[in-house]
């Protein structure tokens, strides 16, 4: 066990964890953050996505340890309210099936809008393909990321 | 006028503590007049003197959309705003909601009527309490977004302040059904009611729970199928930190219900996977260990001989002796996985007097039954909460997973949340059956088609439930058509019995049949120099109801499914010619009593794996309560279908289940998801299913267009990429 400082969501937690724990389950089981999703621990679905420093990571395969000092942005701390656009977008188009894999979506669309706020179909391709949909909303997925992208532009 | 009601529906009235009204609809069980209490409701509506409209949820939601649809239903009847409804989930309580379950896409069907009575009953309660209340005769009032009217005085009381005198009424025997050509909400586009909870990582799941004091269990299961613990040692996965204790589990002795195994529980789930990882388990020997090629190979053998015979029209035999042309092909589907992206899971706190369970499942009736049985104490001492379910696709109609939950918290003394790994989903799921199919077929000299014969052979997943009667339950659909369309058609079955264990997958049975059928129907009409499209719409051309002696029945329709081919077809583009190598595939099917055509527009890469752009997908659902919701079926049916035309196999070796995970598990994603059009066939008035029947026809749509594009004929699946399958 050590003890480490990471700043999630703006706040700094710390948190007593082996420093190989992967952070999805320093985020679930010590911080109660259960927003982020296990899919498979290999980094292969994207449903554990958040940002740690403004990237996409897959948070099942980051041990903890290094990640100290860094800032973690997950699900909760996208927005308190569900107001980031992409949030809006996916409620507008009605995005959800099942719903589990969603979170992960959206930090993935999180970070592409981050660095190219008006993608085409290829990059969101490309941002999002590692995020699977068992029940294949991704009609939808990438309607939603399209209108955010132009909402944010506005 | 009022469409007819079922006597055997009726209702309760009563007011809640604070003084507002509820409503509670009951479906079958004996009649009031008999005195008998023990009815079953199977709705429950609730109206604050504030005027909030609570209506409760009683079905699983899978990602099917039953939470948004089926209060839908309610307030249509009721006349309130969608936007003043607040939907809760019931627990399973099946003496006030009836059946709870997720399965066969049963929900609206099953719920409609007594939920439409539901919301009328209670429209019409207050419609009469603000009569009253205004001092004018009823019949001059009108209900309209949560208020009743009376137009001629201009005056309008809210149903928040009539809801403690309506609930002081007598319960009317027939209140009045809308039209509906009178629905305002239903048919909308109405988005889900948790999504604004989803898309803000709101726990919402099995795997989100939490409960003061509880501990994480990850549990070492059979390595071969049917093996027993035969020994362990717990010292290594004590020594992980945060491992608090290792219990071992004794199975049931079904598979379905309880599996043997070794838990390591602790306090977080990192610990205890790796505690898991470093247990030392061996296992007695099964006996019969599955081979999935030497499965491949019976299957093909059996089906090369007879079957049981479920069908047989006209002399098959003697059409095939002296035919202008035979057709004789064999087709092959593997085992599938779930997959449900949210794996199984349970959370279970056993208390002297009482059980309480968390459980992502299909079946919340059975789960609280098994809980029950498992935790040893009354069903009624089982408090079973449905959470929302991150998948379905049958797998959760087993709540063996609820049986670990429950077993682990009892020997703990502890509140338990069992997680399952991805590997251990993989491993331990009951599969889509593994199944050869020998198709045989002849032509008269003009082309036209004579006789249709098909040898089915699975590994049927009613046998591995012990059913030996009738092994072919939803393994063969000996009415599907063709059969009642040509002279001579005879369906025979073969099951094969194997510890693999085997169970329901979205459109079970169907998911297979209608790839043979519809690919096989191409290769006919292709025989017949013409196309799947036109020999179809020609063998439908005399509507008529033709029996179907299954789920979705007593008869289908030729005009239906003629109809849904039409529009599929024509909105595709059927007949044109395509640029850059595309070509498309069609297919159309009889699923639950709803019709579905899909054409699939493809092209082939470099290897001559298929490339899929677009799908046009036309469906008769019946009157579609949700339009948003039902559409995402129909088009997260279409890309589930491809995914597992595509990519879906599990490989069985030595027993078990080759160990995998998504890497070579391949699902579907975003960048080789089409587009997906979906046309509705408007203008009934009932509902049909929706939930499954988007799914069967792509993977022969698909399979069709590869031929049509140049490639060779696809009799056997997955067909994508040899190396983005993993294998």
């Amino acid at each position: 066990m050590a003890e480490f400082e990471i700043v999630v969501n703006g706040a700094a937690r710390r948190v007593d964890a082996p420093p190989d724990m992967p952070l999805l389950w320093v985020l679930r089981d010590r911080l109660g953050l259960t927003g982020t999703k296990y899919g498979c621990g290999i980094a292969e679905c994207g449903a554990c996505t958040v940002l740690i420093d403004g990237e996409a990571a897959r948070s099942c395969v980051v041990p903890v340890g290094e990640v100290a000092e860094r800032r973690v942005t997950t699900i909760e701390g996208l927005s308190s309210d569900g107001s980031h656009p992409l949030q809006r977008a996916w409620v507008e188009h009605d995005v959800p099936q099942c719903g589990y894999c969603q979170a992960g979506q959206i930090m993935a669309a999180a970070a592409l809008l981050a660095s190219t706020p008006d993608p085409d179909d290829r990059a969101i391709d490309a941002a999002l393909s590692g995020n699977l949909c068992r029940c294949g909303a991704y009609v939808r997925i990438r309607k939603a990321v399209r209108a955010a992208a132009r909402g944010a532009a506005r | 006028m009022s469409p007819a009601l079922s006597r055997r529906t009726f209702l309760r009235v009563g007011a809640t503590a604070a003084g507002g009204l509820w409503v509670a609809c009951r479906v079958g069980g004996p009649t009031p007049e008999s005195g008998a209490s023990s009815f079953e409701p199977n709705a429950f509506v609730r109206i604050d003197p504030d005027g909030t409209v609570t209506i409760t949820a009683k079905n699983p939601e899978i990602g099917q959309g039953v939470k948004t649809a089926l209060p839908m239903i309610v307030a249509e009847e009721l006349d309130v705003d969608w936007a003043a409804v607040r939907v809760e989930q019931a627990d399973e309580d099946r003496a006030r909601y009836g059946a709870q379950y997720a399965g066969g896409s049963n929900s609206v069907v099953e719920n409609w009527e007594a939920l439409r009575r539901a919301g009328a009953t209670a429209r019409l309660l207050l419609l009469e309490a603000g009569a009253r209340r205004l001092g004018v005769d009823a019949a001059r009032c009108e209900t309209d977004s949560g208020r009743v009217l009376h137009r001629e005085s201009g005056r309008s009381l809210g149903y928040g302040e009539l809801a403690s005198d309506a609930a002081a009424l007598p319960a009317p025997a027939d209140a009045p059904l809308k039209e509906p050509g009178r629905f305002r909400l239903l048919g909308k586009r109405v988005g889900g009611v948790d999504n604004a909870s989803v898309v803000t990582g709101r726990p919402l799941f099995g795997f989100d729970r939490r409960v003061p004091g509880m501990r994480f269990a990850a549990i070492r299961r059979p390595e071969s199928f049917g093996a027993e613990v035969a020994s362990y040692r717990e010292e290594a996965a004590l020594a992980v930190p945060g491992v608090r204790q290792v219990v071992r589990i004794e199975g049931r002795g079904k598979p379905t219900e309880l599996l043997p195994g070794v838990a390591v529980l602790a306090d977080d789930t990192w610990a205890a996977f790796r505690g898991r990882d470093a247990l030392d388990v061996t296992w007695t020997d099964p006996g019969e260990r599955a081979d999935g090629a030497s499965l491949g190979r019976r299957l093909r053998a059996l089906v090369a001989g007879p079957g049981k015979r479920l069908r047989d029209d006209g002399d098959v035999d003697a059409a095939m002796r002296a035919p202008a042309r035979t057709l004789d092909a064999y087709y092959e589907v593997p085992f599938l996985a779930h997959a449900t992206l949210e794996p199984q899971n349970c959370t279970a706190d056993v208390r002297a007097d009482r059980c309480e369970v968390w459980a992502p499942t299909q079946d919340a009736i059975d789960a609280r039954a098994l809980a029950a049985e498992v935790a040893g104490c009354p069903t009624e001492r089982v408090i079973l909460h449905m959470t929302r379910v991150g998948g379905g696709f049958g797998r959760r109609l087993f709540v063996d997973y609820v049986a670990e939950a429950v077993a682990l918290s009892k020997a703990a003394g502890a509140p338990v949340q069992v997680v399952w790994s991805r590997e251990d989903d993989f491993a331990h799921d009951y599969y889509r059956p593994a199944g050869g199919y020998r198709m045989r077929a002849a032509l008269a000299p003009d082309g036209s088609p004579l006789a249709w014969h098909k040898h089915a052979a699975t590994t049927s997943r009613y046998l591995f439930r012990g059913n030996r009667e009738h092994p072919e339950g939803s393994e063969v659909f000996p009415d599907a058509p063709p059969a009642g369309l040509l002279p001579n058609v005879r369906v025979e079955y073969t099951a094969v019995e194997t510890r693999v264990p085997t169970g329901a997958w979205r459109a079970p049975g169907h998911n297979a049949n209608a790839f043979v059928d519809g690919a096989f129907l191409d290769e006919v009409a292709a025989a017949a120099g013409s196309d799947v499209v036109e020999l179809l719409l020609r063998l439908l051309a005399e509507p008529r109801e033709l029996p179907y002696d299954d789920h979705g029945g007593p008869t289908w329709s030729t005009a239906r499914l003629r109809r849904v081919l039409e529009i599929a077809a024509d909105r595709a583009g059927w007949g044109r010619a395509l640029p850059g190598g595309r070509a498309l595939g069609a297919a159309a099917y009889f699923t639950f009593g709803s019709y579905v055509a899909e054409v699939a527009e493809v092209s082939l890469d470099g290897s001559g794996a298929p490339r899929v752009h677009r799908v046009v997908a036309a469906v008769d659902c019946g009157l579609v309560v949700n339009r948003s919701g039902a559409e995402a079926q129909i088009e997260g049916g279409v890309l589930d279908g491809l995914g597992a035309a595509l990519y879906g196999r599990v490989e069985i070796a030595n027993g078990a289940a080759v160990p995998t995970n998504f890497d070579r598990y391949r699902l579907l994603r975003l960048d080789e998801a089409p587009d997906v059009a979906v046309h509705f066939v408007e203008g009934s008035s009932e509902p049909g299913r929706v939930g499954e029947i988007g799914l069967p026809p792509v993977a022969a749509a698909v399979a069709n267009a590869v031929h049509a594009a140049g490639g060779s004929r696809v009799r056997r699946l997955p067909c994508g990429r040899v190396s983005d399958t993993g294998v």
